[in-house]
């Protein structure tokens, strides 16, 4: 298993730089998850490792600010500690290449997954070094130094800490939630709101490619996650889909960032036009059934340059259960079978999770796109 | 996106898409070929193929050749067109005010018919000219790629399409459009409209030339991918000349023979199968033909003026070259030697 492996939040140790901390800690852990459970997310696993996770009884809603001025003093001097939190994605519904201006970009359309979020506090100082901890986000770092410069705040310093339960290396943007979260933290620690496309700038200046988090999950946009920018507002959110998902290789991953473009063809340039135009239709009549064809299309042109293990059988498996699609994360490891929305595609989430069971993946997991909720069908 | 196209090619590469019965949509294109010249020219310039200002020639007598003089005079392309002389003084005459040089071809070769001849005028200014480009729509790859565009409009706009109906010259439109729409519905069914004596889908050329152009082929084309197609079928020219005009007088859609012909089909299928999402191109306007299609004293002397259209096709069991006025073949997605290995019809025997 990873550092960070895919565990349910509850169960995340934050980790805690001094013992003195020790029980500030402890009501944020209970803060964060009074934000969990309120989220539509559900964890099932039929390891036992993990199976803490379901049981989590939401705890009474706590001042989550009050917690963290425990932790952190205020520094006076027109700061204050900030907090930022982002959701992770579960892979992409589409990422390919898409004509901006006549010039092919390449660009994706990220599925927003409730289930995993990091959470970046920053402690400022007038003056003074920057650190992060963990020590080896070094990118969140560069986040918090360019949007200090920014807000005007050159030369000031401080302390972030970054938390959560994004897993590492499965292409569920684990790089873009910590940078994200933490140009969140620093913008909020001076009272300021950062236009989505202004975080979107800072981030790639950060780590040269970057999802397009800062969206999600109120909007589905096309963004050029290697310029940073929007190549298209798909005017609404994804349509509400039930997501199983699973990674195809159990707890390994990908170096995400250091995979080179891929080399499309030439009918595969232009491929992903249609399935955009698809897309923007499925978007525009939220319609579940076309979300999950565009998916399994930009999966199967993936599969030819970055194929993953089992994809043959993973789209029998969900063809046979009913699933509406398959959707991967294009340069990471995680699959999600695509079903729409409500308890009526329970019988098929199950016929889908037994599949996957079969072929060796007996770990999946279960969110939705969907906040509303949904009532039971007329019979 | 602007609202102001940056010029009249981007203005109107793309069709309108019309609704004709609440099952069947129409792809209106004022010049479809725009979209395979526009993408070919494009693509030779970012790969070096064709330089700026360089010369482009092609062999044509049709539409692809004004798309390509539309496209070169607005990138400043010489251009040289090779044709034949069913070229109409009309279209001679536009192209040449579009600043292309056009040659005609007065002999047919002695095999492949004017289009052979053409192909080899054409290999001669190619030769005498280094560093000229020759799009090539029948083999270039780009001609069916091209026509992404025209599926995402057609993807946006209405979601899933279950069946396309589209007549086949070159193989760009259909297979291409057929190809990416497949990516999103594989189970997507393909219908070829074709003319007799078109060896495309397996008729000889013998007996004379095509009285319906625009569809068809005396050669066979490259870009035609007959894996592409579920069905095929054969019009004759006066059920398409009538078809035509019932797509004006009903639907007010003034168009060209070849999409009288695409009309004829795409019409009978969206009736025959109500539950599906049928599209149909239309590949041009009906200005070419106002002398012709559009004349009832035209039609009367050439003896091609119908009454009535045929209910539907007669189905063939096997490509042939029968004359029926309107027939039609389960092409099965396959490879063209394959249906043409295909042993006849046979009775089946019956068990003892």
């Amino acid at each position: 298993m990873s550092a960070r492996a895919a565990v349910p939040l509850a169960d995340v140790p934050l980790a805690s730089p001094a013992a003195a901390r020790t029980a500030a800690a402890t009501a944020t852990t209970t803060a964060m998850t009074s934000v969990a459970t309120s989220a539509a997310a559900s964890v099932t696993t039929s390891v036992a490792t993990s199976a803490t996770a379901t049981g989590t009884t939401p705890a009474a809603p706590v001042d989550r600010r009050a917690s963290v001025r425990t932790i952190f003093p205020p520094p006076g001097e027109g700061a204050r500690p900030g907090t930022g939190e982002v959701h992770a994605h579960h892979g992409e519904i589409v990422q390919g290449v898409f004509y901006a201006d006549g010039v092919l970009e390449h660009g994706l359309v990220t599925l927003p997954c409730s289930l995993y979020r990091t959470r970046a506090r920053f402690r400022p100082v007038r003056s003074g070094p920057l650190t992060v901890e963990p020590g080896d986000r070094r990118r969140a770092r560069a986040a918090a130094r360019l949007t200090l410069d920014a807000l005007g705040r050159t030369g000031w310093g401080g302390a972030i800490r970054i938390d959560g339960n994004v897993p590492l290396r499965w292409g569920c943007g684990s790089s873009t939630t910590d940078v994200l979260a933490t140009i969140r933290a620093v913008a909020d620690a001076f009272d300021a709101v950062l236009e989505p496309a202004w975080a979107a700038r800072l981030a790639v200046a950060a780590e040269t490619a970057s999802d397009s988090l800062m969206f999600a999950p109120g909007r589905a946009v096309l963004f050029a996650q290697r310029r940073g920018s929007m190549l298209l507002d798909l005017g609404g959110p994804l349509p509400p889909v039930r997501v199983l998902g699973f990674n195809t290789e159990a707890d390994r991953g990908v170096e995400t960032l250091s995979l080179p473009p891929v080399p499309y063809t030439a009918w595969e340039r232009e491929a992903f036009g249609p399935i955009l135009g698809l897309l923007r239709h499925a978007v525009e009549r939220q319609d579940p059934a076309l979300l999950g064809r565009v998916a399994t299309a930009s999966t199967l042109i993936n599969q030819r340059h970055r194929p993953k293990r089992s994809m043959p059988r993973l789209l029998e498996a969900a063809a046979e259960a009913g699933a509406l699609g398959v959707q991967v994360a294009h340069s990471g490891t995680v699959a999600g079978f695509l079903f729409e929305p409500g308890e009526g595609a329970s019988p098929r989430v199950e016929r889908a999770r037994e599949a996957l069971g079969r072929l060796g993946m007996h770990r999946s997991w279960e969110f939705t796109t969907d906040l509303s909720p949904h009532p039971e069908p007329l019979s | 996106m602007s609202l102001v196209h940056a010029n009249m090619v981007d203005g109107i590469a793309l069709p309108r898409l019309v609704w004709l019965h609440p099952n069947l949509v129409g792809l209106a294109f004022p010049l479809m070929k725009l979209l395979p010249a526009r993408f070919i020219i494009r693509k030779a310039l970012e790969s070096g193929e064709l330089r700026p200002g360089g010369l482009i020639a092609e062999t044509t007598s049709g539409t692809f050749g004004l798309a390509l003089a539309m496209v070169a005079r607005l990138g400043g392309h010489p251009l040289t067109l090779v044709s034949d002389p069913a070229i109409d003084a009309p279209l001679k005459r536009r192209l040449e005010d579009l600043g292309a040089t056009v040659h005609i071809v007065r002999e047919p070769g002695a095999s492949g018919g004017y289009q052979q001849a053409r192909l080899a005028v054409l290999e001669e200014v190619l030769a005498g000219s280094p560093g000229s480009f020759c799009p090539r729509q029948y083999s270039n790859p780009g001609n069916p790629e091209s026509y992404a565009a025209c599926a995402e409009q057609l993807a946006h706009a209405t979601g899933a399409v279950d069946c396309l109906v589209g007549s086949v010259g070159s193989g760009g439109s259909v297979c291409g459009t057929s190809s990416y729409l497949r990516r999103m519905f594989p189970d997507l069914v393909a219908v070829g409209v074709d003319t007799h004596r078109s060896v495309i889908f397996g008729q000889s050329d013998a007996g004379g030339g095509r009285t319906l152009r625009g569809l068809g082929n005396s050669l066979m084309p490259q870009n035609v991918d007959h894996t592409a197609f579920d069905w095929v079928h054969w019009v004759g020219a006066a059920e398409a000349f009538l078809a035509t005009r019932r797509l004006h007088r009903e639907h007010a859609l003034f168009a060209g023979p070849t999409s009288g012909a695409a009309y004829l089909v795409a019409d009978w299928w969206a009736r025959e199968n109500p539950d599906q999402l049928v599209a149909v191109i239309f590949p041009d306007e009906g200005y070419r033909y106002q002398d012709t299609v559009y004349d009832d004293a035209w039609l009367e002397a050439k003896g091609l003026r119908l009454d009535v259209l045929p209910r539907g096709p007669v189905e063939w069991a096997r490509p042939h070259d029968g004359d029926d006025p309107w027939s039609s073949y389960r092409w099965g997605r396959r490879p063209y030697p394959e249906v043409m290995r295909a042993p006849g019809p046979r009775r089946e025997l019956v068990p003892a």
